[in-house]
């Protein structure tokens, strides 16, 4: 059963990009001043997917009900998508003074007899971390009554930001669930996949060519997961970080724990995608293997080049700002110059060292690397002459003063654009933007105005 | 009227349609002008709500945290956390109000935010708004009390024709917008408080998202108690106009549950053609009784065969349920997110405090879900019907615009639950 972790171990994480630079960068909160999700949001998006194991969230009606069934993250699991329910203990006064446990207790035991689920994870939360319920000895009891994995996850709100709270998430997992069983059959390419949510479908996209070079995915953290795959996680040959640097301390521990090497890549655009398909065929060190790869990347590009064509002969000489954060900073870029748009300014607003690095690369020398983005944009836009701006919501003004096409980079995603396919998608939105006629006839002045 | 269902309590919600406390203070307090919502707690409750708001109004939304952390959980009463964020708030923006409103956390801590709030010189409101107590209407309604005790400047004379409006948390932009406008036919000025018709709208201009770009000034709040009316639309706004009362005695104040339908509606006419002294209602107004008169009459076969569910705030509930029944529609099962002295008096045949897996377990009573986005999958594994209302729905746009109230608005919804309706018995001959 899992212990707490040390939040001071978690935040002194070696393998944390900036934490060379910043020390607890991870972790720092200006009140007033400050955005994005809380731990307990970011141990429900690290493990929330497994769809067959019932989440129960210990704590007062906010962190659930204004949460669930906010993520689109689908599953082949054929039973109840528990997923996509909302379980909570929803506290009120009573349980802050006299304690939440026998609540939970009680829960626990309408779960099983409910939903059956093959696990539970409990998410503790600020209310119930802060008056002390011991939901490691509540998950405990019912561990033995029940036989299933109870798993305690520790990432109550307050202890930092999302970051850390798929961190800890990943470690609850690990604590509780990795190792306790062993897999029907191995095979010499099993792999697990960490820190891919399957978010609109995006690991359908690459998951049946992996199937197809007879790479199996063993167990995944978390989409499209499963407790008894993720229970036998640990005979896996190799761990694929998908584009979660947060997952990264889980991986060096199962490397300690089972020896099991891990890599780190991401499966947006078409060089993304097929350098990640090369890294795992490397990884696994099977010359067969990664001969099988190669033919396959160079099958799967030709046929991509094939259907983009008439998308790059649309996009030619055209150019587009990207006003986004973290790694969809540069991975967009990357896609976005797949389909032969010229990417001419991003922003590096609040991004790590090795995201900006990446920028850079990607982006090139003359590229724009914005770290004001609100303020600049406009003016970059007008040197630049873009076609295109791409980016949250609160940017579409801009856009429609400076007669440009849009796109809502943070709009909550519908459709996948990962892997090979995932690029048609993106290129088929990007078309539809730019020849939508709706952004100049917004800006039209009222016939009152001069 | 119903029998209310008060089953032994499940140890925990399925498929929640309860929201916040916080929540709702923060959507009130974005109901007035250039306003910063301050959410005293760990960061995610704040950032939750930013999503929840922004997802269902499409609009950027003003908010911000105190951040408290486990550190500063145990150190500090709230002053540090507090004075710290209004300090960073300020030195970057200019708010005309600060909203600051508590959550579980801070509440369990025992922070004194009174005590605090008295030590800062910005213009701010403070509200207790713990999250293990109430709901999203609750919430609304105690910002709404705290901004009349704080803000308000007592009274002791009315203006003429000066009228408050208090609505309920349930109530779209467009909605507050129509009865300023209908109130407004009888001669009245109004304000209401909050006034999201004028900053969750949905219009376009350059919203930078980090102040509330439109509703009700704070300097008409002062003044509010000027008002000859106040006029509280939904049980949790009842104890709001007796706020305002308080602050000026001479005010008369006249309670409306709900606007919706045609009963509804004529009681509010009848208010305001006592209240002006008008013998007849504009031209306008007489028009649209008529028009929903033959509404009634045209939806009355389609709803008169439908058997409902309708979840949602008790305030919203309310409304729904009796303008369905004007028409013959059958609510079977109502649902409310908490507890409400309202509830006694919804038309319904059974009432519950619940949630979506009560609405699961009850499948077989009715065709047709009026209630949040959640309750979509629902309806797809059961094949109901369903119409959206209510917090939060993610899946359709233009929520902001949705009308209900009024005989205008009744109409259209009318035959919008009419046509679903119909929609449904089609689908299901398929
Ligand atoms: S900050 Fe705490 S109380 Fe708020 S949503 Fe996160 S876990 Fe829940």
């Amino acid at each position: 059963m899992a212990k707490k972790p040390k939040i001071s171990e978690l935040l002194d994480e070696r393998a944390c990009a900036h934490s060379a630079t910043k020390k607890s960068a991870c972790n720092t909160q200006t009140p007033g001043a400050t955005t994005g999700g809380c731990a307990f949001e970011g141990a429900q998006i690290a493990l929330f997917p497994f769809a067959d194991a019932a989440h129960l969230v210990h704590g007062p009606i906010t962190c659930l009900g204004a949460s669930w069934e906010t993520r689109a993250t689908p599953t082949s699991h054929t039973g109840r998508d528990l997923t996509q329910m909302g379980f909570t203990t929803a506290v009120t006064t009573n349980d802050v003074v006299f304690g939440g446990e026998d609540k939970l207790r009680e829960a626990i035991d309408y779960l099983m007899e409910h939903y059956a689920p093959a696990a539970i994870f409990v998410y503790a939360t600020c209310v119930t971390a802060l008056i002390g319920d011991d939901i490691d000895a509540v998950c405990r009891q019912a561990q033995a009554k029940y036989g299933i994995p109870m798993v305690p996850v520790h990432a109550p709100g307050f202890v930092g930001s999302k970051n850390l709270g798929s961190r800890l998430g990943g470690e609850a997992a690990l604590a509780s669930l990795v190792g306790t069983l062993e897999p029907e059959t191995t095979t010499p390419f099993d792999i697990n996949l960490i820190g891919e949510y399957n978010v609109t479908g995006d690991m359908w996209q690459y998951t049946p060519l992996l199937e197809e070079l007879g790479i199996r995915v063993l167990a995944t953290l978390s989409g499209d997961g499963r407790i008894p795959a993720i229970r036998s996680a640990h005979r896996a040959k190799l761990n694929v970080i998908v584009c979660a640097k947060s997952l990264i301390s889980l991986t060096r521990k199962m490397q300690e724990q089972f020896g099991i090497p891990f890599i780190s890549l991401s499966f947006y655009g078409k060089r993304d995608t097929s350098s990640g398909l090369l890294a795992i065929a490397e990884a696994l060190g099977d010359t067969e293997l990664l001969a099988r790869t190669r033919r396959l990347i160079a099958r799967e590009e030709a046929a991509l080049d094939e259907k983009l064509r008439p998308y790059r002969a649309l996009f030619q000489g055209k150019k587009a700002i990207l006003n986004t954060g973290g790694n969809k900073s540069w991975s967009i870029a990357s896609a976005l110059q797949d389909l032969g748009i010229e990417v001419v300014a991003t922003s590096v607003r609040k991004a790590t060292e090795a995201d900006r690095e990446k920028a850079r690369e990607y982006l090139g020398e003359k590229g724009i690397l914005m770290t004001n983005p609100g303020a600049e944009q406009a003016r970059i836009i007008d040197q630049t002459r873009a076609d295109l701006l791409l980016a949250g919501g609160r940017s579409l003004y801009t856009a429609i003063k400076k007669r440009i096409a849009f796109i809502d980079v943070n709009q909550e995603k519908k459709k996948s654009y990962g892997g090979y396919q995932g690029l048609l998608n993106l290129a088929e939105d990007v078309k539809n933007a730019l020849e939508n006629p709706v952004f100049r006839i917004v800006a039209t002045r009222a016939p009152w105005e001069k | 009227m119903g029998e209310i269902i008060r089953k032994p309590r499940k140890p925990l919600q399925v498929n929640p349609i309860k929201l916040s406390q916080p929540m709702g203070a923060a959507l009130a307090f974005l109901g007035v002008n250039q306003c910063m919502p301050l959410m005293h707690g760990a960061l995610g409750c704040a950032s939750f709500t930013k999503v929840f708001l922004t997802r269902h109004f499409c609009e950027p939304i003003a908010i911000q945290t105190t951040a408290v952390t486990d550190v500063t959980a145990i150190l500090d009463g709230g002053d540090y956390n507090i004075a710290e964020s209004v300090k960073n708030i300020t030195t970057k923006v200019t708010p005309q109000l600060i909203g600051l409103h508590t959550t579980g956390l801070t509440e369990t801590k025992g922070d004194d935010i009174r005590g605090v709030a008295s030590r800062i010189d910005v213009p701010l409101v403070y509200v207790n708004t713990p999250d293990f107590e109430g709901g999203l209407e609750s919430g609304w309604a105690l910002a709404v009390k705290a901004m009349i005790r704080q803000l308000t400047a007592p009274a002791s004379q009315v203006q003429p024709r000066r009228l408050t409006l208090l609505p309920h948390v349930s109530l779209q932009p467009i909605e507050v917008e129509k009865l300023k406008e209908f109130v407004a036919l009888f001669g009245f000025e109004a304000w209401a408080l909050p006034d999201l018709s004028t900053s969750l709208d949905g219009y376009l201009g350059e919203k930078q998202g980090s102040l509330s770009s439109g509703g009700i000034e704070v300097a008409d709040i002062r003044s509010l108690a000027q008002s000859q009316i106040v006029v509280s639309i939904g049980e949790s706004m009842r104890g709001c106009a007796e706020a305002l009362r308080e602050k000026n005695p001479a005010m008369r104040h006249h309670h409306f549950p709900h606007l919706q339908g045609l009963a509804a509606t004529d009681a509010l006419v009848a208010m305001l053609l006592e209240e002006s002294g008008l013998e007849q209602p504009p031209a306008s107004v007489v028009r649209w009784r008529k028009r929903l008169q033959d509404a009634l009459l045209d939806t009355h076969f389609a709803l008169g065969q439908t058997r409902f569910l309708v979840a949602g705030e008790p305030d919203q509930l309310a409304g729904v349920c009796q303008a369905l029944g004007e028409a013959g529609g059958r609510v079977r099962v109502a649902i409310a997110t908490v507890e409400s002295p309202l509830l006694e008096q919804v038309v319904a045949e059974n009432i519950l405090v619940g949630d979506l897996e009560d609405a699961e377990h009850l499948v077989d009573d009715y065709d047709l879900m009026i209630c949040n986005f959640h309750g979509e999958a629902l309806a797809r594994r059961h094949h109901k019907g369903l119409m959206t209302r209510g917090f939060p729905n993610w899946e359709q746009i233009g929520n902001q615009l949705k009308n209900d109230l009024l005989y205008e608005g009744s109409c259209y919804f009318l035959f919008e639950a009419a046509n679903a309706a119909e929609e449904m018995r089609r689908h299901r001959k398929d």
